[in-house]
């Protein structure tokens, strides 16, 4: 076990030398130098690329890089906040987005498993095919339309909730941000669960265990329910994942101080240290949270650990 | 079960033919799975049982029509400008009669709510715009049918070729198995370990704008999950007799991968690529709000819909109808895959 | 079964599309009571709450290049000069200004009463250190050719390029409340640069005594000496506010209590905060100007940017043919442009310079005769098919493809497909493809040359049609074109440091010279000056608006 997590461990770790270096690749072919202003004269460029080490050999960049990289210094913003470092930009926008991330994960999971379960235990029913719909729609509504529809409706008509994002009125104004956020979640943990639970509920198991007496709610809690959990604990990593995707627009919107929106500030004026930084963040979060759920779901369910362990020798 | 005269045993009278009945209308039965030895048929029927999936078929060929005609229904083409007419809401005769699609408008203003009539203010009897104009003047049908058709190709497009990659990817990976298969593997790990959203918008800055870059930037990050599907049947299938069989009769590796096993797992691969038809409309119109998709003047679903966008409390019906057609493509999608999956995996269908 | 799926799906799609049709139509008085109840809370305080699209890019002075910096900047720091409502210079932190007859030596006198936020006195000395921070290419600031090219700072050009020190430069405290500035030429529009961010002071201990690269990073890292002084902010903030400054020497003529500033990046949510009061001024998009037409609320504003098409004759040959330039300039519909595409108020422009910045020693406006160069600039398809004619004459071919390169914005792609429909309407045979690009590729792209036709933009440094008129002269930077003539070079040279310098009528009729020249040729296809379309509450009056250098000056403004 313990020679599994350290394998996987150092497969990390490598996997995320790996993209540093297929990020740095990128920023070379990025087009345009990042001063590239209609005001600059050739002179200035050469002193900026110079101030900035841009006129370095690329290996010798490359080296700079990770070095700096791995002391946490992400280098410099170019435009969206001149000189500022790139690591204080994130860690007062990470937060922000780490806490709005966490509401739209819980509420779309929870939500979502309701709507699973409703839909299982009333298979090819008429609730069936309204959560299937509901779902179905939850992901094909882009964020962006879905903020603005609940921005529209509760804040300006009926003014129920800030608009905007507000750091006085933290709690009130990250709730539209989380709703939008969390109807992808939410939709997919609602498809999931129900292919999952009626995977569950046509197993032999259940058959014993309603044979036994067990019936109502005990039996759908605990014995069909909880074994469906398992494989639904590994969706929700890549689903944290596509959080990040649609915190960039609902972000922007809601104007919320976070990393989506300030992604999207960086590919709109091409400031592309931050663009390949935040790109770096997002990986590392990633393969952390894939980490993690590979690492917990050995620990729930033996069995894949032990194939795990066959595939990779 | 004609004879059944057969005596009890304790009363000793005869059972006559009309003493039973069958029960149920079903005749006795008989294992189809087995009786039918054509796995095909038998995918095509459950799949033609199945309601939903069918009706979600009928609306894809339906929209894939439209796709191809509806920008040469109305005789405007989707570049065309009319500035003159410009945010025109939609009338479309006959319908006009009834009081909708009149083409009136309820124009909200900070001096309130003003009713505009493009049409009757600049004496168009003629005109029909049957979605309404767009900011510029052109007409929001022929765009959004050519828009369809644009996105549906990205989608398709992207989908065939993740397919093509992804599954010779994984089977190769997996029938080889051992040193091969690690290192396939390590670099399917790599590529996924990037998320697809950087990779995406990496590639479209770094790429010109334009459809076959989005259509890499697509397939390029899609086909990892369409190699795992692969690599996951090939490692089940690979130790069973009829590999071995025609192993044994000298078949060569590259025969047996795409001869023998391919064909076992083409059903799980169409599956999974119905289901990255509609992942890739939305991540393409997704581009298109942060501004990395489709170039002008050319439109997709994603560019109609983020531009309109720009004009939804103003003027809400420009953004409606590639919304619904986006909704509609990524409902009967995900459909049609669920109903091929259940035609194709009879397991979850016995419930 | 499966039937109802289907029906249930269509309905719901059927409610969204009806519930967003009500979205728009519906009426909501219910709400509007709200928002009232809302603005008298906002209005009892007597804060401004702001938008602005982008974050502060930077509050050191000698970083900054954007607007919304020069303006949060502005706010809180008080140059030699400032910008009065009109856009006139007048005397800020210096009381005085004598110039010598030679109009090569400025001489400040600092006024006794201004002091910075930290209680020192604003010396001569500050403005030295910020103007030569501005000049050391360690600093590597942007638009330290402010202080070369445009301020003509005696050794700036120099320093900038490294051949000598930064004590060198032209600027000396004589005393503590003394500047001296000397110039390599003399700069006729020199006083009106002092308000410029760039030529701004910085307190030379105090900056000093920060850790490198924290200057201007929070509220206790900057120094105010102006009317307000900040409050609360970090860096790329999406919110951050000022407050008034007791100890501004003018403080008593200040009535805010303070700022509050709100990034915000949709229009439409913008617009919506306003409507509910949290916001007392904000910019909308073209869009949402049918919205509010016809309330008095509605303010438009210039911007001072030109957008023009530069046409790329060095490279192309059937563009470097006068006549195929013209015949496109004239082929364009700019009315149209500005009335149907782009529909915040800005200006269709017929001239090289565009109007509304660069008032004449007779107070008119350089560019408000925009009918001047109508022989050569019109929106007239006609002559343009004449000039067409003409061109495919001379050239010998009557098809051309051009591709016209765009940067990826909304706007500026909606003006795209317009101009491409507009010409190929009007000239049969030519065919414009369009290649969108991110800004900076663009930029890079027309200054190295390698484009046809481009769709870009050019805004005013200095209240002086030389910003624009310079951009034309033999091999400048900004010269897309790669246009060359000898008697345009030698008027401007008369113009900057020749023989008109000191006669500011002569200057201006040789400066219309240029221009006849440049819009003669069609170097360039001028369309339109670029305007905002501002919503302002009624009960905020005095906001000062300019095109040039600092957009939005709210020392005078009140909320009553």
């Amino acid at each position: 076990m313990h020679k599994y997590i350290l394998k996987r461990i150092f497969l990390s770790v490598f996997t995320l030398l790996a993209i540093t270096l297929v990020l740095f690749t990128l920023l070379q072919f990025m087009p345009g130098s990042p001063f590239n202003d209609e005001k600059l004269t050739d002179d200035q460029r050469t002193v900026l690329n110079a101030k900035y080490g841009l006129d370095q050999p690329v290996y010798v960049q490359f080296g700079k890089y990770v070095s700096n990289m791995v002391q946490g210094d992400f280098g410099v913003s170019y435009n969206i906040s001149k000189n500022t470092p790139i690591s204080q930009l994130i860690q007062t926008r990470l937060p922000v987005s780490i806490r709005i991330g966490g509401m739209a994960v819980g509420l779309g999971a929870i939500v979502g498993l309701i709507f699973g379960v409703i839909a299982a235990l009333n298979h090819n029913t008429f609730w069936d095919t309204l959560c299937t719909a509901v779902s179905v729609l939850g992901v094909s509504v882009p964020s962006y339309v879905f903020a603005l529809a609940l921005s529209y409706t509760f804040g300006f008509r009926l003014s129920w909730l800030p608009m905007l994002y507000s750091s006085k009125a933290e709690f009130a104004s990250s709730v539209m941000p989380s709703i939008a956020l969390g109807m992808f979640t939410m939709a997919s943990i609602a498809r999931f669960t129900r292919t999952e639970m009626l995977e569950v509920l046509g197993s032999d198991y259940m058959l014993l265990a309603e044979s036994k007496g067990i019936s109502g709610a005990p039996l759908i809690l605990r014995h069909a329910l909880r074994n469906a959990m398992i494989p639904i604990i590994t969706v929700l990593a890549p689903l944290i994942v596509d959080l990040m995707t649609g915190s960039l627009v609902v972000e922007k919107i809601f104007s919320i101080p976070g990393v989506g929106s300030l992604l999207v500030t960086a590919i709109q004026s091409n400031d592309y240290n931050v663009v390949i930084s935040l790109s770096f963040i997002y990986s590392a979060m990633y393969i952390g949270i894939m980490l993690v759920v590979d690492l917990l779901y050995g620990l729930i369910d033996p069995r894949i650990r032990i194939t795990k362990e066959g595939g990779n020798a | 079960m004609s004879e059944l005269s057969v005596s009890h045993p304790l009363t000793g009278d005869a059972f006559l033919p009309d003493d039973f009945e069958l029960r149920g209308s079903t005749p006795a039965e008989v294992d189809s799975n087995f009786a039918s030895q054509n796995y095909w048929k038998d995918v095509f029927k459950r799949f033609v049982s199945n309601k939903g999936a069918i009706v979600s078929l009928v609306v894809i060929l339906l929209l894939c029509l439209l796709a191809a005609f509806g920008p040469k229904m109305t005789g405007y083409t989707y570049a065309t400008q009319t500035l003159s007419e410009k945010n025109f809401a939609p009338r479309v005769p006959g319908l006009e009669k009834f009081g909708i699609f009149d083409g009136n408008e309820a124009l909200r203003t900070t001096s309130g709510v003003k009713i505009i009539n493009g049409y009757t203010q600049k004496g168009l009897t003629d005109t029909y715009y049957w979605f309404g104009s767009d900011t510029l003047g052109r007409d929001i049908w022929t765009r959004v049918w050519e828009g369809t058709r644009i996105s549906l190709s990205i989608a398709v497009l992207a989908a065939v070729i993740d397919m093509i990659i992804g599954m010779s990817y994984g089977l190769i990976s997996g029938y080889f198995g051992g040193r091969v298969d690690n290192i396939m593997q390590r670099i399917a790990e790599i590529i996924n370990g990037i998320p697809r959203l950087v990779v995406v918008t990496l590639l479209m800055l770094v790429l010109p704008r334009g459809f076959a870059t989005i259509v890499f930037a697509l397939l390029i990050t899609e086909w990892i999950g369409m190699s795992r599907i692969a690599r996951a049947e090939m490692l089940k299938l690979k130790e069973q007799e009829f590999v071995l069989a025609s192993r044994t009769l000298g078949a060569k590796d590259f025969t047996i991968i795409f001869r023998e096993i391919l064909p076992n797992i083409i059903g799980q691969i169409i599956t999974q690529l119905m289901f990255s038809i509609p992942t890739a409309i939305f991540t393409e119109a997704f581009l298109s709000f942060v501004g990395l998709g489709i170039p002008v003047p050319m439109c997709s679903l994603g560019s109609l819909i983020s531009d309109a966008f720009n004009s939804f409390t103003t003027h809400p019906y420009q953004i409606i109808p590639p919304i619904v057609v986006l909704a509609c493509l990524m409902l009967c999608f995900n459909m049609l895959a669920d109903g091929l999956r259940e035609a194709f995996d009879p397991k979850l269908k016995e419930m | 079964m499966k039937l109802v799926k289907q029906v249930g799906a269509t309905l719901l799609a059927g409610a969204m599309a009806f519930s967003l049709v009500g979205c728009g139509s519906s009426a909501a008085p219910a709400s509007s009571a709200a928002s009232a109840a809302q603005s008298a809370v906002a209005a009892a305080s007597n804060v401004l709450n702001v938008m602005v699209e982008v974050e502060v890019a930077s509050l050191d002075p000698q970083i900054a290049t954007d607007g919304t910096s020069f303006e949060v900047i502005a706010d809180y720091t008080d140059g030699l000069m400032q910008m009065d409502a009109n856009g006139k210079a007048v005397p800020a932190i210096a009381e005085s200004c004598d110039v010598s007859e030679d109009g090569l030596t400025y001489t400040f006198h600092l006024r006794k009463d201004a002091n910075w936020s930290n209680g020192e006195a604003v010396t001569a000395d500050d403005f030295v250190f910020g103007w030569q921070r501005a000049a050391d290419p360690a600093t590597a600031s942007e638009y330290s050719y402010m202080l070369s090219d445009i301020g003509q700072i005696k050794n700036a050009a120099a320093i900038i390029a490294g051949e000598k020190p930064v004590t060198d430069l032209g600027v000396k405290a004589v005393d503590e409340k003394t500047l001296e500035v000397t110039l390599e030429v003399p700069v006729s529009y020199f006083l009106g640069l002092m308000y410029f961010p760039t030529f701004y002071p910085i307190n030379r201990s105090f900056y000093e005594g920060l850790a490198t690269g924290t200057f201007g990073t929070s509220p206790e890292t900057v120094l105010s000496n102006g009317a307000f002084k900040v409050e609360s902010y970090e860096p790329a903030a999406l919110s951050f506010s000022l407050v008034k400054n007791p100890d501004y020497y003018d403080a008593a003529k200040v009535s805010l209590d303070g700022l509050n500033y709100q990034v915000i990046k949709d229009s439409q949510q913008a617009f919506m905060s306003y409507q509910n009061g949290d916001l007392d001024i904000v910019k909308l998009s073209g869009d949402q100007v049918d919205q509010v037409d016809g309330d008095p609320e509605l303010k438009v504003v210039g911007a001072g940017y030109l957008w023009y098409l530069t046409m790329n004759g060095h490279d192309v040959p059937a563009l470097a043919n006068a006549n195929m330039r013209l015949a496109l300039s004239n082929a364009v519909n700019r009315a149209s442009i500005v009335e149907d595409v782009v529909k915040d108020g800005s200006v269709a422009t017929y001239t090289a310079v565009p109007p509304q910045f660069a008032t004449g020693p007779d107070g008119s406006d350089f560019s408000a005769d925009q009918t001047r160069f109508a022989e050569v600039c019109s929106d007239d398809a006609e002559k343009a098919a004449a000039y067409y004619k003409k061109a495919c004459e001379e050239l010998g071919q009557d098809s051309f493809t051009f591709e016209l390169l765009l940067e990826d914005q909304t706007e500026t792609q909606n003006v795209a497909a317009v101009l491409k429909e507009q010409i190929e309407g009007a000239l049969p045979g030519v065919s414009i493809n369009l290649k969108v690009e991110p800004k900076k590729q663009r930029v890079e792209d027309i200054q190295n040359g390698v484009y046809e036709v481009c769709l870009t933009r050019w805004g005013p440094d200095y209240a002086d049609p030389m910003t624009y008129l310079g951009m034309w002269i033999t091999d400048n930077n900004n010269n897309y074109g790669l246009w060359s003539s000898k008697d345009y070079d030698a008027i401007i040279a008369d113009c900057t440091t020749g023989a008109y310098i000191t006669d500011a009528e002569a200057r201006w009729a040789a400066l219309y010279d240029a221009e006849k020249i440049v819009m003669d040729e069609a170097v360039i296809a001028p369309l339109y000056t670029k305007a905002d379309a501002n919503m302002i509450k009624a009960n905020i009056k005095g906001i000062e608006f300019h095109p040039v250098a600092l957009n939005r000056v709210y020392k005078n403004a009140t909320k009553g």
